[in-house]
């Protein structure tokens, strides 16, 4: 399955750069028939980097102020209207998704939101928080679950088929 | 009477833009502020950086324009290291500047500025979004404006690497030739982006020009100011997005002053209001004289409408003879009319495909020579762009490593925020009576920021049409009334 990881966020601005940080450890491991990438822009701008993907996996920051910095958060696309105070990056997904339903787009059907909630993602310069980059190699690991969650099984009709 | 007004802080993730409405005894509004979240201290964060890699970290801050950003800076060091690009790395810079202004007018007009006109500015709250847009003009369009921005989003960074933090502009040059291939692809991405701009025009005309209401919402004085415009010109007075003087007009039209970007702080100067965190730009030479238009008040304003008025036309000729049309239309130049952003953003898109196909076309972009090797000692660079939202200015002083040691940033929201600030509150003015405030008369007083399509803080990440915003109305002993948010 043709799988999209997109990490959002900017990593000039603290702890705003833990979705991107997340990806660019994930790339280096060189997950087979998925693409990671990094980005900066939201909401329908976004639409170019999810067509011609089946699945699409999002990390992202989000600031709710409902858990503790850190905690890492876990939802589909539908579920995004329910959460409050989402992070901008993502404030048009739900609209994305509509769109590209009406227009028949080729567009992922399975999403799914990883979320750290972050403590400071405004100081320009500022590094990651303690208890966000506590959170990091936890998060790596889950997303990393998630892309080999539904990969298919490495070719096994090969061997069944040998003489 | 003397009255205190706490503005709360914006959170920057949360990225909400604010009006706040004070209404008087009456019911009809005393003023009407709007704020937009604002990116505070970049050029603190730049100092100590080599100015060479000014190019990729600005592009960084913004999410909605990276590429005006990436263009201001890779200018500003060309200036700093005293460095001229050859003629095709020039070229080169100006063909994927245009392809992006293409692909950013385009969003704007169809997922941004659509729903007001093309759905209608009194349309339920529901159809009045993208949706509406599509409904209305067919879900074929949806398909071709995201086809078409992908195909040049594929271009821009077949030139300059990631779209969204291009790796392109170096000082004195860009970092790859475009081979005769690539140049193709440009051609051919050219010939589309044209028809599509024509399209876009034919739109406007039979949605918004032919709908008798439409038009006088463009006209109406709610939606007017008579103020200064700036915009870069080229050598003969012509729009242009990449280089040339910036030239001013004042509220009559007439040529104000003319100036190489070198020279802004003689003429642009920033006031500070207690209410607002964004500093508001003024023409130095007449002075702040408050949120007024006039001649003798140095408000003024860019971004497409301003930098029609302040140009003597278009440098492509399809664009020119829509420009005619438009000024025809509107009633001679300059044109005063806020909404008329829209249409002015249009043409140029028009123009933008028309520049690509001119630059595609011309072989000499596929020349090898895209770069002069800078070989003097940096000190100060300064370097002016018109992002899609207005002028942008990029300035920075550096010690003789080329370490910056100070920078200023003018964005376009900046230079356009005292215009933006009265506008909103003219249409308060304008829209609200009797204590009256419906969701329609909101939306009404929020496209009179829309037409700017303002960048709210660099880097806020917010999306064009999707500009979250937080509403209040208050009584005339403060008390807050009602807050109407938008996500």
């Amino acid at each position: 399955m043709k799988t999209l990881v997109l990490g959002l966020g900017n990593e000039l601005l603290a702890d705003d750069a833990v979705g991107i940080l997340a990806a660019r450890s994930l790339r280096r491991t060189r997950p087979t028939g998925v693409d990671v990438v990094e980005t900066s822009v939201s909401g329908l701008a976004l639409l170019d980097f999810f067509l011609g993907y089946e699945r699409a996996i999002v990390i992202d920051a989000i600031q709710s102020g409902k858990h503790p910095p850190g905690t890492i958060l876990e939802f589909g696309p539908s579920e995004l209207r329910h959460v409050v105070a989402p992070s901008p990056h993502y404030t048009g997904l739900p609209e994305l998704v509509t769109v590209a339903d009406q227009l028949a787009l080729d567009f992922p059907r399975q999403i799914r939101i990883f979320a750290v909630e972050v403590a400071d993602s405004s100081t320009l310069g500022g590094e990651l928080s303690a208890p966000v980059r506590a959170a990091l190699p936890e998060l790596i690991r889950r997303v990393s679950a998630q892309i080999r969650a539904r990969q298919p099984p490495a070719c096994p009709s090969r061997f069944a088929t040998l003489p | 009477m003397s009255r205190k007004i706490v503005i709360d802080p914006i959170t920057r993730l949360e990225g909400h833009g604010k009006i706040d409405i004070f209404l008087n005894d009456a019911g009809n509004v005393e003023r009407a502020y709007f704020q937009v979240p604002e990116l505070r201290g970049f050029e603190k964060f730049a100092e100590g950086r080599p100015a060479e890699d000014m190019p990729q970290i600005t592009s960084r801050i913004c999410g909605v324009c990276p590429t005006a950003h990436h263009m201001a800076a890779t200018k500003a060091v060309d200036d700093l290291y005293q460095v001229a690009p050859p003629p095709a790395a020039k070229k080169i810079r100006e063909l994927v500047y245009s392809t992006f202004y293409v692909e950013d007018h385009a969003l704007h007009f169809f997922f941004l500025g659509g729903p007001d006109f093309v759905v209608g500015p009194t349309a339920p709250k529901a159809e009045r979004n993208i949706l509406g847009v599509l409904g209305k003009v067919g879900l074929e369009i949806g398909k071709e404006v995201i086809g078409l921005r992908k195909e040049l989003r594929d271009l821009i960074s077949l030139a300059g690497g990631k779209v969204i933090h291009p790796v392109f502009g170096l000082p004195g040059g860009v970092s790859r030739a475009l081979t005769e291939e690539d140049r193709q692809q440009f051609v051919a991405g050219a010939a589309h982006a044209v028809r599509f701009a024509r399209f876009s025009l034919g739109i406007f005309n039979d949605v918004v020009l032919k709908n008798p209401k439409y038009v006088e919402w463009i006209l109406s004085d709610t939606y007017t100011h008579k103020t200064y415009y700036m915009g870069l010109v080229d050598r003969n007075n012509r729009v242009n997005f990449y280089d040339g003087d910036l030239r001013v007009v004042g509220p009559d039209g007439r040529e104000f002053v003319k100036f190489p970007a070198r020279d802004y702080l003689q003429h642009v100067a920033e006031h500070v209001e207690p209410w607002s965190y964004i500093k508001f730009c003024y023409l130095k030479d007449v002075g702040w004289n408050g949120f007024n238009e006039g001649a003798d008040s140095g408000v003024y304003g860019v971004a497409p409408l301003a930098r029609l008025n302040a140009a003597d036309g278009m440098a492509t000729p399809e664009a020119q003879a829509a420009y005619e049309q438009f000024y025809q239309t509107l009633g001679g130049r300059p044109v005063h009319h806020t909404l008329a952003n829209h249409w002015a953003r249009l043409i140029e898109l028009l123009h933008a495909a028309e520049r690509m196909q001119e630059l595609a076309n011309d072989p000499e972009v596929a020349s090898p020579e895209v770069r002069t090797i800078p070989r003097e000692t940096p000190r100060e660079g300064i370097g002016v762009v018109e992002a899609p939202r207005g002028t942008l200015f990029h300035h920075y002083q550096t010690d003789e490593r080329g370490v910056i040691t100070k920078a200023n940033l003018i964005v376009a929201t900046q230079n356009n925020a005292a215009r933006i600030a009265m506008s909103v509150d003219k249409a308060a003015r304008g829209l609200i009576h009797n204590g009256q405030v419906d969701d329609g008369i909101l939306n009404l007083i929020e496209m009179a920021f829309r037409a700017y399509d303002p960048c709210h803080g660099c880097a806020t990440h917010a999306l064009p049409g999707q500009m979250p915003l937080l509403v209040s109305i208050y009584d005339p002993e403060h008390r807050l009334l009602r807050t109407v948010r938008r996500d």
